[in-house]
Parts: C-alpha cells; sequence; structure tokens
C-alpha cells in the first residue's frame, strides 16, 4: 500500500508538471552511440539559448580548414556554475563529441581539453549506458 | 540558413522602466520578505486597501553565489547533468532522456483541450512533427497561457506586474476598473490585452487580442485569434495558485480549464530575476527525427 502510494504520489507529481519550454530530444539531432573527435582552434563562444555553442576551426593534415560548431547545455547551467569565463578564444583545444545524425560538422560536445592538459566535460550522461542511443 | 537571434532587450528595458517609474506607494506594496512561514499556514499579505498581496519572486534560486564548481586536484572540470530522478538507493547515474520522459509525460495528461472534429487532423499533425512546427523551438514567445504562472509579481493599487524569466517576459494589467482598449483588444500579440479584476480574494485576469501563431501547450495545442484567456490567481499564506481557462470556440467544443499551477514564494530576500539571454534556433537543419519533449 504504501508502495502504491509512492507511486501514486509520483505520477500525480509529473502530471502535474507542465513545462513552457519544449525542445527536440537530444537524440533527434545527435547521435549519442558515437564519439567523434577533431583537435581546432576556438574561435567563438555564444551565450545563446537553447543550448551555447563553440566554434573551432580544424586545420587538416593537406592544410584545408574546417570548421565545426558544437552545442551544449542551455546557458543557465554554465552562469549558475561559475563557468562561463574558463573558455580562451584563440586556444587549441581536443574536442570530443556525439556526432550530427546528418553528417553535418555539428555536434554534442562531450569533452574539451585545453592545451594546458585541463580537461571540461559538459555532458548530460553516462557514454555508455546503453539507453543513450 | 541561419535565423536571425531574436532578443528581448526591448522588453527588459520596459520592464525594468516600468518597475523604476513605479508610483511612490508601489514600495509598499511590494515590500520584501513577506511575513515568517513556508506555507498556507502563513499569513497571507494585504495591500494597505485589503486586497490580497501578490507580490514577491514566485519561482527558486536567483539569489546569486550559486553552486559555483571547483577543479578538481588536476584542474579538471566535469559537469553531468542529472536528466532523470532516481530513488533513493538507487544508483543515480547521469541521464539524457529528460526530454523523452518529458514528452511521455505530457501526453499523458488526462486534461485535454476537446478540438472540434474538423481540427483533429491539425492536432495530430503539429504532434508528431513538432520539432519542425513548435513556436517555441523555433524561439518564438510561448505566448499566454504556455509562459506558465509568473515569475515575479509586482503589484500597485492600479496595476499588477507579471515578470517572466522565460525571454524576459512582462504583462502590465490594469486593475482599476478600466474595460478593455478597443484598439488593443484587436491586436494580434502573444500575450493579449489583459485587463484584472477582483472577485472577492481572487485576482481574475480577462485577456483578448491574441496571436494565432502560439500553442496552449506542448502537444501541439493550437488557437485561434479570438480566444479569450481568463486567469484566476490565489493566495494562501506563501502559496500561489494559478488556474486559466480558454474560451476559444471557433476551435474548440468547450472552454479549456487547464490544471492550476501551484507556486511557493521564494523566501530568499535577495532573490532576483536574471537576464535570459537570447534564443537562436540552429538546431533546425540538423534534426532527423521526430523524437522531441
Amino acid at each position: 500500500m504504501k508502495r502504491l502510494s509512492a507511486f501514486a504520489f509520483l505520477i500525480a507529481g509529473l502530471l502535474m508538471t507542465q513545462p513552457a519550454v519544449a525542445h527536440h530530444a537530444i537524440q533527434a539531432e545527435y547521435d549519442m552511440g558515437k564519439t567523434g573527435a577533431f583537435t581546432g582552434t576556438m574561435t567563438r563562444f555564444a551565450m545563446i539559448n537553447p543550448h551555447c555553442r563553440w566554434f573551432f576551426e580544424e586545420t587538416k593534415a593537406d592544410g584545408t580548414k574546417v570548421t565545426w560548431e558544437m552545442s551544449g547545455a542551455g546557458p543557465q547551467a554554465l552562469r549558475a556554475a561559475g563557468l562561463v569565463r574558463i573558455f580562451q578564444i584563440g586556444s587549441v583545444y581536443e574536442v570530443t563529441f556525439a556526432p550530427a545524425k546528418n553528417g553535418a560538422n555539428v555536434g554534442r560536445v562531450r569533452t574539451m581539453k585545453s592545451p594546458d592538459g585541463k580537461v571540461i566535460t559538459l555532458f548530460h550522461e553516462d557514454p555508455t549506458d546503453p539507453l543513450n542511443n | 540558413m541561419r535565423r536571425p537571434i531574436r532578443t528581448n532587450t526591448m522588453l527588459a528595458a520596459a520592464a525594468a522602466a516600468a518597475l523604476w517609474f513605479m508610483p511612490a506607494d508601489a514600495a509598499q506594496y511590494g515590500q520584501q520578505p513577506q511575513a515568517a512561514g513556508t506555507g498556507q499556514n502563513a499569513p497571507t499579505p494585504r495591500t494597505p486597501d485589503g486586497k490580497v498581496n501578490f507580490s514577491g519572486v514566485w519561482i527558486g534560486g536567483g539569489g546569486g553565489g550559486g553552486d559555483t564548481l571547483k577543479p578538481d586536484e588536476q584542474g579538471n572540470i566535469t559537469v553531468l547533468s542529472k536528466g532523470r530522478p532516481c530513488h533513493p538507493g538507487q544508483e543515480c547515474k547521469p541521464g539524457i532522456n529528460f526530454e523523452r520522459d518529458s514528452g511521455v509525460r505530457q501526453r499523458m495528461d488526462p486534461n485535454l483541450p476537446l478540438y472540434k472534429a474538423e481540427y483533429w487532423d491539425k492536432v495530430q499533425d503539429l504532434d508528431v512533427n513538432g520539432n519542425f512546427k513548435d513556436p517555441d523551438i523555433k524561439c518564438y514567445p510561448e505566448g499566454l497561457p504556455r509562459i506558465g504562472a509568473p515569475s515575479k509579481i509586482v503589484q500597485t493599487a492600479t496595476e499588477i506586474i507579471f515578470l517572466y524569466q522565460n525571454k524576459n517576459t512582462f504583462r502590465v494589467i490594469p486593475t482599476d476598473g478600466r474595460a478593455h482598449d478597443p484598439i488593443r483588444s484587436q491586436d494580434l500579440t502573444y500575450y493579449g490585452d489583459s485587463v484584472g479584476t477582483w472577485d472577492g480574494d481572487t485576482l481574475v485576469i480577462d485577456s483578448v487580442g491574441f496571436t494565432d501563431e502560439s500553442w496552449l501547450a506542448w502537444p501541439g495545442y493550437f488557437h485561434s485569434n479570438n480566444m479569450r484567456v481568463v486567469e484566476r490567481l490565489r493566495r494562501d499564506g506563501n502559496t500561489m495558485t494559478w488556474q486559466v481557462t480558454v474560451h476559444d470556440p471557433d476551435v474548440l467544443m468547450q472552454p479549456w480549464t487547464m490544471t492550476p499551477v501551484t507556486r511557493r514564494l521564494n523566501p530568499n530576500p535577495k532573490a532576483l530575476l536574471v537576464e535570459d539571454l537570447p534564443c537562436e534556433d540552429r538546431d533546425q537543419d540538423h534534426i532527423a527525427t521526430r523524437e522531441r519533449g
């Protein structure tokens, strides 16, 4: 009975919450079961809703340049954590990310490693969890 | 194609100006913090003229000095958001399924607006294809009533001001007994022309003059531009209840009374609303499936 009450309370709580904001599921855009990587210069950091964006330029071995756009959590999460000023425009980062399903040079950032070897991990989930795909 | 950034700087500036030029008695109406107590047992504060005083911050947080993360010994910083609540004793892994969870939860809501039969296909289409049609995903204003209950209320003797954290939104609602403005009530806006009256201790807000481009709620519940929204606001101690009825005989079979929303007063006397940053839709070109939440 106690368990039933707790379940009913949970369901009631879920039903009573009607968020105003909506978004596509992260899986609608990114393949969360894969990890891509590149090394590139951070050219811009944009504090915008609904997701922060980091822009990079990667120079390939043959000298050609490729631009990347990484998406992260909403800006409010970074603001609340005091993390908005830690990114160095012009520095070279090693980046890992969940790639876009449509093959574009965009991704959901997992980690950014700065030249001094420090790793910034900004992600939602345990990448090994099969439910994430 | 890049879509333009939609800033709400003008709205924020107007809201700030409204607060700056507030009448002298507003300070008394908007005094904070409220009486001690955290729930319905606390006394319900009243204005000098005996009306229920709704002034206060009605969302959590905002006091500053939050959870600033510290780097670990190697200087690494890790932020793994927990996207799904877990039961005590359960291993609480961070999760990325909060949007999927939200979608299931919102479709489970038994309190639905009842549309005329000729609109059923449209409702279903908006639900299934919401990733490409939801105005919120495209960074448009939520509109009334989708915006929800106000984040902060400032009350004077002649008007009540609703401030929303979401997209720096504000509404100024006269409570001086005036009727709807004949021009503004024919406008096509996201929050309409609002007037407030008192029904005992309940503040009743009547709004008309809407665009038909906003949604009532997430699954794709649209409305016409002849919609009328009636909000009923009550305060019991430090608890506020916001109840909405949508009247739209053009598309609905009957008025839709939404499930009431209850908010607790933020007890932090330093609580502030902070600037919401611009919204820019950069995802639309890369969305590959219809999953949403």
